[in-house]
């Protein structure tokens, strides 16, 4: 038992001379971050679901899979309101115009 | 020699033929001649004789009876049962046997009789050529019978398909009808009383001679004319009898067994006594007897004795005395509704012997989820080796079992989970107690699931055989809901920290869930987290690839949807080597995607940093928060500094700084720890802004009571995944949850049935969220009250326990 800790002892004194100046130094940090769309309304205002979800038509068509998919995108009008993409794509068939101001619908950017 | 001396006349030919048939009816031989004759007589005087057939009829029955009466005289000389029996059998057999032969020559009569009853029917002609060849067939089988074949094999050969021809002659009815009436009919209580004798001395174990008893049942079956119910004689008389002497004999028996033995003894008789009949009955009696003599027996050894009998049952199933359960169970199920008594004897035993087992153990259950869902386990099994040994895994004891196990699960006397009072936004008041149950049952899979003392101990089939162990008992559950948030919780804990034991068994419990009937949307919550995980992993490769500086870092950027739905973040001023990799993770993800935005959930995070002091050097698994925390140190080594000066350092809120000090100052089970306070706090709450913490220059690992030099901990602890506030936020939305589904179920079924009264309604309701909880009646009815209120459906005018649908 002594035996053991004597040889304890010579490794830290070997190591003594490399010490290193601060008590506690980092070896390795998992850092946790979450994303969402940068959108101001958390709902789609077309199929009343929210945005980080797929939206209503992809839930139903791929009910298990979809959940983890990243291609019900979300996209920005000139006006600044978002919708799923999916939502917005059918809704621009029936009417132009943005369903929250009317506006006419001009994309101003696409989520990815 | 009658033919050639040309007789025709009754009075002629009679005296002669009477010879022949006084030689049958006494078994004399008969000469293959005179047998002809007699044929051929019976044939003349039909012929020539218009009233010749009644005249054979009259003179036939005159010698039958007188016959009979010959016998009777025998019969009734004898003494004593034996030769009571004995004799009457042996008349009976021999006059039964002629009763096939002697009927055959007189065939014709029933011609002549039947064409003068139905003198309607058809043609003359037809039934004369019918006859002839009926007659011609008769004396064929007549020959043979007569050269010696025995009766039986020559009437069943030439009847064919068809009838024994001799079964509904005339001749046969009026020899059958002239022995129950001249000999029977007298002797009969004498029979029946001598055969049951002997049947009683069978019972009592004294000698006896079965061959008697058949014989008498024989000649009570054979006896019978009547076409329509053979066995009427047999049943009205036989029957009765042997019915009425068994019911006398284990009336007393019974009694007696019962007062000298008891009643567990008295049972094994009934049962042995039950067997005993069955197989005696085959013997004495006709197969459509049994079963009424079945539930004589039963009326008599187990029906009469219901009470005493159930009144064991209740002790034995305390004693688990299986073999004694198990013949209470098979006498008792033979009376209708017999065994009802001993279901709720074992609902009973099951909750209160559960509860009590549950509650003598209440403090190491409520502390230790493997402990608790074994004990559990230990219950069922136990009751489920009871139903299966003493009641053969009946059906109706599972279900007794399956609601009383139930019962134990959901009790809420060993633990309570308080939900929140007072959902504020929808006026609901809810307070009801809950069982912990589905909390631990959660606490216990994750300890299977994460790499753990007890998960590595295990193989990784014994660890699928305890997680099945879990889905069992949560079939029980009746707030599963519960049951899936802590299973969410753990398995974010598990896949953030990266302490799965097995992946691809996590995503196996995910299916199995589903298959237990989980509701979908939970399931798939937890399966778009593995999907979640998988992206954010080929992200990191990718970042790291991308610079090749950084080493120390690995980056999990996960959907905010699938992830984080309610809880909020904390803010912490990180220390700067930490800090230094954030600009370079924001660029990296602005080149992936557009449109999103990135929060940091450092509450989250976590990692290892190496830790020297005078005694050695140690690898520490901490929290982030931890880590600044500790890093407040590096520029002031030796100096205590204030929680004050450790609040403007790491600008942690006051609980979370608390919380993270506390776990430094005082981690469970470690014997030394990491930083020490002054003055010495007994709990977190009682750090004030002065008290003082410093690095513990002598901290070590310990193991084995031994300090060492080097060494790696883990201080992550429980990885809060959440704030104080929202823990109780998370309590709250889960009866948020629970009301909103109560809401969706109504309008569901309202939309679907428009009119519904209350009873119905609750049930059907009950019955779509029984997956997920068990709507309290309270929060039904409220629920109700607040959608009329928002006018989804209104009472019907004329009965207020009617709802009707507003679309
Ligand atoms: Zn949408
Ligand atoms: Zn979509
Ligand atoms: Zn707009």
């Amino acid at each position: 038992m002594d035996e053991s800790e004597n040889s304890m002892d010579k490794q830290i004194d070997d190591n003594d001379g490399t010490k290193p100046e601060k008590m506690f130094t980092l070896k390795k940090w998992n850092a946790v971050a979450m994303w969402s769309w940068d959108v101001e309304c958390d709902i789609c205002a077309i199929c009343r679901v929210q945005v980080m979800d797929a939206c209503l038509r992809c839930q139903a068509e791929n009910k298990r899979d979809v959940m983890g998919r990243q291609d019900c995108v979300v996209v920005w009008g000139e006006c600044n309101h978002s919708f799923h993409h999916c939502c917005m794509s059918l809704w621009v068939k029936q009417n132009n115009r943005c369903p929250l101001c009317q506006q006419e619908w001009s994309i101003q950017r696409m989520g990815k | 020699m009658l033919k050639g001396k040309g007789q025709r006349s009754f009075e002629e030919v009679w005296p002669d033929m009477r010879i022949i048939v006084l030689k049958l009816l006494k078994q004399e031989t008969v000469s293959q001649v005179e047998w002809q004759d007699l044929f051929y007589g019976v044939h003349l005087v039909c012929l020539w004789d218009e009233k010749g057939a009644a005249k054979i009829y009259d003179c036939l029955r005159n010698d039958v009876v007188e016959f009979i009466a010959h016998a009777q005289l025998k019969v009734q000389s004898q003494r004593g049962e034996h030769a009571l029996l004995t004799t009457y059998i042996i008349e009976w057999r021999k006059f039964f046997t002629q009763s096939s032969y002697l009927p055959l020559p007189f065939r014709q009569l029933e011609h002549v009789f039947q064409s003068k009853t139905s003198s309607s029917s058809s043609g003359c002609s037809a039934s004369t050529s019918a006859s002839s060849s009926s007659t011609s067939a008769a004396s064929t089988s007549a020959a043979a019978a007569a050269a010696g074949t025995s009766s039986a094999t020559a009437s069943s050969s030439s009847s064919g398909s068809k009838k024994n021809p001799t079964e509904d002659s005339i001749v046969r009815k009026l020899m059958l009808d002239s022995w129950n009436e001249h000999i029977f009919k007298d002797i009969k209580d004498r029979l029946q009383e001598s055969a049951m004798k002997i049947v009683h001395a069978e019972r009592n174990g004294d000698a006896y001679d079965a061959q008697l008893v058949i014989g008498v049942r024989e000649s009570y079956v054979n006896l019978c004319s009547n076409p329509e119910d053979k066995l009427q004689i047999y049943r009205e008389n036989f029957e009765a009898a042997y019915l009425k002497a068994t019911t006398a004999f284990y009336r007393l028996k019974a009694t007696e067994q019962q007062q000298a033995n008891g009643v567990l003894a008295f049972m094994k008789y009934a049962d042995a006594k039950l067997r005993e009949e069955e197989a005696r009955a085959k013997r004495y009696l006709e197969p459509s007897s049994y079963a009424v003599l079945a539930q004589t027996c039963v009326k008599v050894l187990v029906g009469d004795h219901m009470n005493t009998i159930i009144a064991e049952c209740a002790p034995l199933i305390k004693e688990y005395e299986t073999d004694r359960l198990n013949l209470m169970f098979r006498l008792l199920d033979r009376v209708p509704n017999g065994v009802d008594p001993m279901l709720r004897d074992l609902e009973n035993h099951i909750v209160s012997a559960g509860l009590a087992d549950m509650l003598s153990a209440s403090e190491i259950i409520t502390q230790d989820s493997e402990k608790y869902v074994e004990r559990l386990l230990e219950l069922f099994k136990k009751f489920s080796a009871l139903v299966k040994n003493a009641f053969n895994d009946d059906p109706r004891f599972l279900t007794a079992r399956d609601k009383a196990f139930k019962t134990v699960v959901n009790d809420t006397s060993v633990f309570k989970l308080e939900l929140p009072t007072g959902i504020q936004n929808r006026g609901v008041k809810y307070t009801a107690p809950e069982s912990k149950c589905p909390e631990l049952l959660a606490n216990y899979c994750d300890m299977l699931l994460r790499r753990t003392p007890l998960s590595k101990r295990l193989t990784s089939e014994q660890i699928d055989a305890r997680l099945r162990d879990v889905l069992l008992v949560l079939k029980y559950v009746n707030n599963k809901d519960v049951f899936m948030r802590y299973h969410k919780v753990h398995l974010t804990r598990r896949l953030i920290l990266g302490t799965s034991a097995d992946s691809e068994k996590e995503e196996d419990i995910v299916e199995w869930l589903r298959e237990v009937g989980m509701p979908a949307d939970y399931v798939n919550r937890l399966a778009r987290m593995f999907q979640d995980i998988k992206v954010s992993e080929d992200l990191n490769t990718q970042f790291r690839n991308s610079t090749g500086r950084h080493d120390a870092i690995n980056i999990k950027i996960l959907n905010a949807g699938a992830w984080a739905r309610c809880s909020e973040r904390v803010s912490v001023s990180l220390p700067l080597e930490l800090e230094d990799y954030i600009p370079d993770v924001e660029e990296f993800y602005k080149k992936k995607h557009s449109g999103r935005k990135l929060q940091w959930y450092h509450h989250m995070s976590n990692g290892t940093i190496t830790f020297v002091n005078n005694f050695g050097r140690y690898d520490l698994d901490v929290t982030t928060f931890q880590m600044a925390v500790l890093f407040a140190w590096n520029q002031r080594q030796h100096d205590k500094i204030s929680y004050e000066n450790l609040r403007l350092a790491t600008e942690l809120p006051d609980p979370e700084l608390r919380r993270t000090l506390w776990s430094l100052v005082a981690f469970p089970k470690l014997k030394k720890q990491i930083l020490l306070m002054e003055p010495n706090c007994p709990s977190p709450k009682d750090f004030t802004e002065n008290t003082l913490f410093y690095v513990n220059q002598e901290f070590a690992v310990v193991k084995n009571g031994k300090s060492q030099r080097r060494g790696k901990l883990n201080l992550i602890g429980r990885l809060q995944l959440s704030t104080e506030r929202s823990i109780q936020e998370d309590n709250q939305s889960i009866v948020q949850l629970r009301i909103l589904r109560v809401q969706e179920a109504i309008i569901k079924i309202m939309k679907m049935r428009k009119r519904m009264n209350n009873a119905t309604l609750q049930a059907e309701l009950i019955d779509i969220l029984k997956n997920m909880f068990l709507p309290s009646k309270k929060m039904i009815k409220e629920q109700l009250e607040w959608l009329i209120e928002h006018k989804y459906m209104r009472r019907d005018d004329d009965d207020i326990n009617t709802f009707i649908y507003m679309a």
